[in-house]
């Protein structure tokens, strides 16, 4: 149990995040990496590069204000350090995608304009019920809400970003690495410290169901608003077109998709689907069924 | 099983894959699943929290138990349809 509980030390997420995968980076990427010129230049790339960027501010927002909170809700000293760190990996996103929007060309007093502008409302609802528990100092449900349900989810939305971004967009490719390295610590927490809890309090069991019942709804809403604004393949190579480029066919793949052939619709399925599935099997794991989310 | 023991298990040779998530001198124990084509070896199991592949220095058999330093998690090896799977231990 002890060497279980030193991966909560301070000195271990030293060694591994900033000694780590974050070595030589700067706000989450290289030094040299840019946006790709097509996405600054071209308005309806940027508007749907900040949309996007915005639902990725106000997730980490939301983290950064719940893990902050849970640490003295915490009932060992080892979660409430794991929770620090968990803390400033999550400023430090709240940072690295603040910094892309000023990329993207938001000026810096126009941000808060442009994050109410964009944000989804879904996600600013579970960022609303997953702080009124951790306001209540409710340990079990704000790590459900936070490390099972928010970054569980958010982990696999990450990874198919990832893929699709890794050659088309390097910069925000290396950003979005350094943070799913991050939400493995994360979600492994949340798995671990839930499933010893549940079997420690079995009477809890029936909260925490509702609570992802309820809470899972706007999680999907939000990921199914983003891909419908998105623009279809179709739309990217007639804007590249436009700017003179030749559109090539990329043969990147996310669960057997080709990420940059399939329309939003199709994007929207493969990832409810996989959400869906992991979700499920995560759940199950720590010993809780999968309710299926009613709209509140 | 019941005569698995008595074979002597295979050893492996680990070489640094470019897994730099954990501490330096973890992470040859460590490298980033390719999806569902990557073929696992067998001193490798993957983790089902976070999706990194654990590797050991020696054949991994039912019952043994790994840990997954990337998201902190302890295994046990088990055989699910002849496939050797890690379950996570609360």
């Amino acid at each position: 149990m002890t060497d279980f509980l030193k991966g909560y030390d301070i000195q271990y997420w030293l060694e591994s995040a900033p000694q780590g995968y974050l070595m030589e980076t700067e706000y989450g990427h290289g030094e040299k990496e840019r946006e790709p010129e097509l996405v600054l230049e071209d308005p309806t790339l940027r508007e749907q590069a900040i949309r996007t960027t915005v639902q990725l501010v106000v997730g980490e927002r939301c983290a950064l204000a719940a893990s902050s909170g849970l640490i003295n809700a915490a009932p060992d000293e080892a979660s409430k350090r794991f929770l620090a760190t968990q803390t400033l990996d999550e400023a430090r996103h709240v940072e690295v995608f603040t910094h892309r929007l000023y990329d993207l060309g938001v000026k810096k007093s126009e941000l808060e304009s442009v994050i109410s502008q964009f944000a989804n409302p879904h996600l600013v609802h579970f960022a609303e019920a997953l702080l009124e528990k951790v306001d209540q100092k409710d340990f079990i449900a704000g790590v459900v809400g936070q490390n099972v349900i928010l970054e569980g989810m958010a982990f696999n939305v990450f990874e198919m970003m990832h893929a699709g971004n890794k050659e088309a967009n390097p910069k925000f490719g290396h950003t979005l690495a350094g943070t799913i390295a991050d939400e493995r610590r994360h979600v492994g927490f949340g798995e671990n410290r839930i499933g010893g809890l549940i079997r420690e309090h079995p009477e809890r069991k029936g909260d925490i169901e509702k609570l992802q019942r309820e809470m899972s709804y706007h999680m999907l809403a939000t990921f199914g608003d983003s891909f419908r604004n998105g623009p279809s393949p179709e739309q990217v190579g007639q804007i590249m077109r436009e700017h003179g480029q030749e559109p090539q066919a990329s043969e990147q793949e996310w669960q057997g998709v080709k990420l940059g052939q399939a329309n939003p619709e199709e994007l929207e399925a493969v990832l409810s689907d996989t959400i869906l599935k992991e979700f499920k099997i995560r759940l199950e794991r720590i010993g809780i069924e999968y309710q299926t989310p009613t709209a509140p | 099983m019941s005569h698995e023991p008595e074979v002597p298990r295979k050893r492996y040779e680990l070489e640094d894959t470019g897994f730099d998530e954990v501490p330096r001198k973890y992470r040859k124990y460590y490298r980033r699943w390719g999806g569902e084509s990557d073929e696992l070896a067998g001193n490798e199991v993957l983790c089902p929290v976070c999706k990194v592949v654990v590797r050991s220095n020696r054949e991994v058999r039912e019952g043994d138990r790994i840990y997954c330093m990337a998201c902190m998690t302890r295994l046990r090896v088990v055989r699910v349809d002849g496939r050797l799977e890690g379950h996570v231990e609360y």
